[in-house]
């Protein structure tokens, strides 16, 4: 089984490189990390600013950058996801595939585990650049640079997972909105059940928590903000729990258990739907 | 030491002659198969069995349920009635894909790999030993034409190639039984007579082949036995002589007899003169040679006798006029 899975996982890696995905995405990351890069040294060197003013605006502005490579992150996972079983399906790729001996689910598990392995190298590549750039340029090294990696590599798991079961039903583009949706309603959930939390309106928080549990994408954010802020920040509370921006503690064991659970759910869901589906 | 073994397992000790080997089981069987999407029925109680080592040919026309048949063969889709085995196992089983060869009618390869890449992975999901892969790898690139474009990309491809790379891919491994679901339907016309050579090679080496076609003359050229389906039932079974056979022309040219000499013989079939020529319809291939010597028992001149059967074209018109 392992073999099959594995040979599904290589061919999936070997796609993406030779359709010069992960070059075009490698341009584009340079690109944005590069004028993040113009931008911190530019923050640096204002002399409009004390420097006090500055320790704190760079924790903040990295956040901000973060975001935006975490939002790039979802949006690729989203975007090799959405295609992988559906677009094989319509174009007929899969049908000499699926004849061959081996399960739908080792086609699944190998497609994931594929775009997996992509997605982590991306998220590391993408964390370990902006953080490299912005501690060379600032000197500002956030407490938990690798934690933060593996949190935005979580919250692209979920979508790619997502995605990914999508696929196994809809169209490639269809896939792929209700995705890249799903992904901006988390968000926004989490942004009202701050808001809710800051004013105390109960109804609002709720739909914050009822967010974070139904896709856990926002949930991850807040773990990477988390490990992205500096300690002086977190001890002076400088900013309140209405900021969409700040975190105050990090996902507790309980709720890193579920986002597990809730992968595997959705992953089994996609093998499930892969396998009664008729081709 | 055989004996010995026997007898600790508790079997009893064999003093007879062996037991005659088991028939292999057919190729392929289906009992009422049934696929209905919804309210519209495509497949009506399909039963058929294809013998191993036979080609067999699966005519219908467009929209008849051929396709829908071969995809529950292979457990792309799930029957809602009946059931079938396929080399001796049940629809779908993973095993017996192994020993199973698939053309889609619906033929793409992943475009980013060469031709040779893509024959490397149908080898590697076989588990073919990795010692196998090359010559294998040469020999179906080479029976299929494409041996000068192994290592180009499928993306530069025609369709007719990628048709063509679709049959070496099912190839691979020998199979015992070959499905082709339209197999010459991009190809030209060199193309479709490597089609009809590759077949009568996978006959030769004992292979079964299921060829799903609504081209009449690729059946009449290569199939032992076909099954004309309408509306997803089959609507006849046979080889090609018990679909046709019964339904043989005799033109004669006869002379040293009366104009309607003809005229003893009219009770079996039906009979006209033509000119120098007369022409009987629906009489018993069989017949022919006494009839024959009857003629000349007669004091005739047989000059020419010249069978003519109906085409399997004429004929599959008259079985869908039928319904």
């Amino acid at each position: 089984m392992t073999g099959r899975v594995l040979t599904i996982a290589a061919l999936t890696v070997r796609e993406a490189t030779r359709r010069r995905l992960l070059a075009a995405l490698a341009v584009i990351t340079v690109a944005m990390v590069a004028l993040s890069a113009w931008g911190f040294d530019r923050l640096e060197r204002s002399h409009r600013i004390t420097s006090g003013e500055a320790n704190l605006a760079v924790p903040q502005a990295l956040i901000l950058f973060m975001f935006m490579f975490s939002f790039v992150v979802a949006l690729s996972a989203s975007a090799i996801a959405s295609p992988s079983v559906s677009s094989e399906v319509e174009s007929g790729v899969l049908m000499t595939v699926v004849t061959r001996p081996i399960r739908r689910a080792e086609i699944i598990l190998g497609k994931w585990l594929g775009l997996a392995a992509l997605l982590a190298g991306y998220a590391a590549a993408v964390c370990g650049l902006e953080i490299g750039v912005v501690d060379a340029v600032t000197g500002y090294l956030p407490p938990g640079p690798v934690v933060t990696a593996v949190y935005v590599f979580g919250e692209g798991l979920l979508l790619l997972t997502l995605a990914l079961l999508l696929s196994t039903r809809m169209s490639t583009l269809a896939s792929g909105v209700v995705g890249i949706a799903a992904f901006g309603a988390a968000w926004l959930g989490g942004v009202v059940g701050s808001l809710g939390t800051a004013l105390n309106i109960g109804a609002l928080s709720t739909i914050g928590q009822v967010s974070r549990v139904v896709l856990p994408t926002d949930g991850l954010w807040h773990g990477a903000i988390y490990y992205l802020e500096p300690a002086a920040i977190l001890h002076s509370r400088l900013t309140g729990t209405g900021d969409p921006f700040f975190a105050l503690s990090s996902p507790t064991w309980g709720y890193l258990l579920w986002v597990v659970v809730w992968l595997a759910a959705v992953l089994g869901a996609c093998v499930f739907s892969f396998q009664r589906r008729e081709l | 030491m055989s004996q010995t073994s026997s007898a600790e397992a508790g079997a009893p000790a064999s003093t007879g002659p062996a037991p005659a080997p088991v028939p292999p089981s057919p190729a392929v069987v289906t009992m009422g198969l049934h696929k209905r999407y919804g309210r519209a029925v495509a497949v009506r109680s399909l039963s058929v069995s294809v013998g191993r080592g036979e080609v067999f040919g699966f005519l219908g026309p467009n929209g008849a349920g051929k396709t829908t048949v071969v995809k529950m063969l292979l457990g792309l889709i799930r029957p809602t009635g009946g059931e079938g085995l396929v080399l001796g196992a049940p629809l779908g089983d993973r095993e017996t894909r192994r020993r199973v060869g698939y053309l889609p009618e619906l033929f793409r390869f992943q475009p980013w790999l060469t031709a040779r890449e893509v024959l490397q992975l149908h080898c590697r999901l076989l588990e073919m030993p990795r010692a196998r892969w090359s010559p294998s790898i040469t020999d179906a690139l080479q029976t299929v034409g494409l041996a000068a474009r192994a290592d180009d990309k499928v993306a530069g491809f025609s369709k007719g190639m990628q048709q063509r790379l679709g049959l070496g891919a099912a190839l691979l491994g020998e199979p015992e039984l070959v499905v082709l679901d339209e197999p010459t339907s991009a190809l030209d016309p060199v193309g479709r007579h490597d089609v009809r050579q590759i077949t009568r090679q996978l006959r030769s080496r004992g292979a079964t082949v299921f060829l799903n076609t609504h081209l009449l003359e690729e059946a009449e050229q290569v199939c032992d036995r076909v099954a004309v389906i309408d509306g997803g039932s089959a609507v006849a079974t046979g080889t090609l002589t018990e679909l046709l056979g019964r339904h043989v022309r005799v033109r004669l040219k006869v002379s040293g007899l009366a104009g309607d000499w003809w005229l003893p013989f009219s009770g079996s079939g039906t009979w006209r003169a033509e000119g120098e020529w007369t022409t009987a319809e629906g009489v018993e291939p069989g017949r022919i040679p006494d009839l024959v010597a009857c003629i000349v028992g007669r004091g005739g001149r047989v000059e020419a006798v010249v069978p003519e059967h109906q085409s399997l074209e004429d004929r599959f018109l008259e079985l869908l006029g039928d319904r």
